[in-house]
C-alpha cells in the first residue's frame, strides 16, 4: 500500500482544525470499506493522500436522535446500527431496509452512512431513501456549518460538493407524513454482498382511497439521485391500481433516458426499472408499512 | 513514514505497539504478531476469509487500518479456539462436514461466533444472513449452516 501519514481526530473540533490546515492533501477515513479499496489499487509510486484522518473516535458525529419532528443520524453510524434502530424501524422503514443491504454483516457492521453518502456513487444502497426522506446533509467546518439538500451535494458520480476543509457529521430528515407508506427494492446480481444493479425508493401518502403525496427515488439509474417528479405527478388524486403504477414506471424509465441518454445498459436497464418502480408502489400501497 | 503507536488488545492480551501507518488489521495480526489463522483471501472484503471480531462484531481486518484500532478489542481464531482441542463451534464443523481445504474455516467460524454472540438461538436465515460475507468455494454451505445450527440448538453442548 502506498505510503501516508495516519492522524487520529480524537473530537471534531480537532479534525476540523487539522482540515482547515491540510485538507488539501487529506484524504478522510471513517468505516474504510470503499477507501481502503481504493488505496489498494494505487501503484506503489501513485500520488495518492499524503495523509489520512482517522475520524473514526469523533463519537459525537455518531448515533441516531429523534426530536419528534425531525429524525438526526450522525455521520459515523454504521449500517447495522441504523437497520435495527427502533427509531429508523418506525419512522423510516425505507432506510433501515437500504441500510439492510449494504453488503454483508462485515461491511454493515463499520461502513457508515457519511461514507455511503459522501463516496457519491450512484449505486449507493442509502442514498435513494434518503432522497425519498427529503434528507439533508450537514456539513461541519471550522467557519461553520452548511447545510444543504442531500440531493444538492452531487456533481456527478463519485464527486460532491463537500470543501477539503469540511467533514459531512450528519444526516437528517423530517418525519414521513402521517399515514405515510413506503418501500424499498434492491436489485443486484445476488442476494447478498452485492452492489446495486438498481434500486428504488418510494413513498405514498393514501387518503379516502387516493393517493395525496408521491415520492420515487431510483437509484444507479441517473448520474446523480434525484426524485422523479414527472412521475410522481402523474399519481397524485388518483387511485392506486396497477395501471397506474405502470404508468408511473414507465414516466420514471423515460426520465432515466432523457438524463442518463441511451447507453450500453439502457436495454437492459429501461424496463427493469420501470417495473422495479410498478413492484415497489405496490408493495408499498398494498403492505408497505 | 513516521511510526505510529498503538495500543490493542488481542485475544485479551494487551500489546502497545509502533507500527507502519499504513498496515492493515490483517498484516498486524499475521506479520507483527503472527496470528496466521486470520486468512488473506480477497483482500478487497468480498471473500471474508480474514474476518475477525472487533469490539464483538465481524469486520474484515483487511478493510480497516491497524491504526485505527487504538483501544479496541480483537478476537482471532486463535483467541476462541481452546489451549487442548477445539470449542463445540469447531468441534461440530468437523462433525458436520463443513470444513473441506479449510481456507475460509477460521473466518466462517468467526462470523458464527460473533451471531451466536448477539443471538444464541439464530433461525436459519439468521444464520445464512451472518455468513452471507464468507465465501466457501468447497462446501456450499449447507454443512456450514448445519454445524452452526447444531451448536445454536444447544446439541453440541
Amino acid at each position: 500500500m502506498i505510503p501516508f501519514t495516519l492522524i487520529r481526530a480524537e473530537s471534531l473540533q480537532q479534525a476540523l482544525d487539522f482540515l482547515s490546515r491540510e485538507g488539501s492533501n487529506a484524504k478522510i477515513i471513517a468505516g474504510g470499506t470503499d477507501l481502503m479499496v481504493e488505496l489498494r489499487d494505487l501503484s506503489p509510486d501513485a500520488k495518492g493522500p499524503d495523509t489520512i484522518l482517522d475520524i473514526t473516535p469523533v463519537d459525537e458525529i455518531r448515533g441516531i436522535k429523534d426530536d419528534g419532528g425531525t429524525i438526526t443520524v450522525g455521520a459515523l453510524t454504521p449500517h447495522r446500527e441504523i437497520s435495527t434502530s427502533p427509531i429508523i424501524l418506525q419512522a423510516a422503514p425505507l432506510l433501515a431496509s437500504a441500510c439492510s443491504t449494504v453488503g454483508a454483516t462485515q461491511h454493515r457492521n463499520i461502513a457508515t452512512i457519511g461514507g455511503n453518502v459522501i463516496n457519491g456513487s450512484p449505486a449507493a444502497d442509502s442514498v435513494p431513501a434518503l432522497i425519498a426522506l427529503n434528507a439533508e446533509a450537514v456539513f461541519q467546518s471550522k467557519s461553520g456549518e452548511r447545510v444543504s439538500l442531500l440531493k444538492d451535494i452531487y456533481l456527478k458520480p463519485y464527486q460532491t460538493d463537500i470543501k477539503d476543509d469540511e467533514i459531512l457529521t450528519a444526516i437528517r430528515f423530517p418525519h414521513l407524513p402521517d399515514g405515510a407508506r413506503s418501500s424499498y427494492i434492491k436489485l443486484g446480481r445476488r442476494n447478498a454482498l452485492a452492489i446495486s444493479r438498481m434500486n428504488v425508493a418510494v413513498v405514498l401518502v393514501i387518503k379516502d382511497g387516493k393517493i395525496t403525496e408521491a415520492r420515487i427515488s431510483p437509484g444507479s439509474t441517473m448520474p446523480t439521485p434525484d426524485r422523479i417528479t414527472v412521475a410522481e405527478e402523474i399519481m397524485i388524486g388518483e387511485e392506486p391500481g396497477e395501471e397506474l403504477f405502470r404508468r408511473a414506471g414507465k414516466a420514471v424509465s423515460d426520465e432515466m433516458i432523457n438524463r442518463s441518454g441511451r447507453r450500453w445498459s439502457t436495454p437492459y436497464k429501461e424496463p427493469v426499472i420501470a417495473a422495479l418502480t410498478t413492484r415497489a408502489l405496490w408493495v408499498a400501497a398494498s403492505e408497505g408499512v | 513514514m513516521k511510526k505510529l503507536k498503538l495500543n490493542i488488545t488481542v485475544n485479551g492480551i494487551s500489546h502497545t505497539l509502533r507500527i507502519a501507518p499504513n498496515l492493515r488489521l490483517l498484516d498486524l495480526l499475521r506479520e507483527e504478531l503472527h496470528l496466521t489463522g486470520t486468512k488473506e483471501g480477497c483482500g478487497i472484503g468480498e471473500c471474508g476469509a480474514c474476518t475477525v471480531i472487533l469490539d464483538g462484531r465481524a469486520v474484515n481486518s483487511c478493510l480497516i487500518l491497524a491504526g485505527q484500532c487504538e483501544g479496541r478489542e480483537i478476537t482471532t481464531i486463535e483467541g476462541v479456539t481452546p489451549e487442548d482441542g477445539l470449542n463445540p463451534l469447531q468441534q461440530s464443523f468437523l462433525d458436520n462436514g463443513a470444513v473441506q481445504c479449510g481456507f475460509c474455516t477460521p473466518g466462517m467460524i468467526l462470523s458464527a461466533t460473533a451471531l451466536l454472540h448477539h443471538n444464541s438461538t439464530p433461525t436459519e436465515a439468521e444464520i445464512r444472513e451472518a455468513i452471507s460475507g464468507n465465501l466457501c468455494r468447497c462446501t456450499g454451505y449447507t454443512q456450514i449452516v448445519e454445524a452452526i445450527q447444531a451448536v445454536a440448538d444447544g446439541s453440541k453442548e
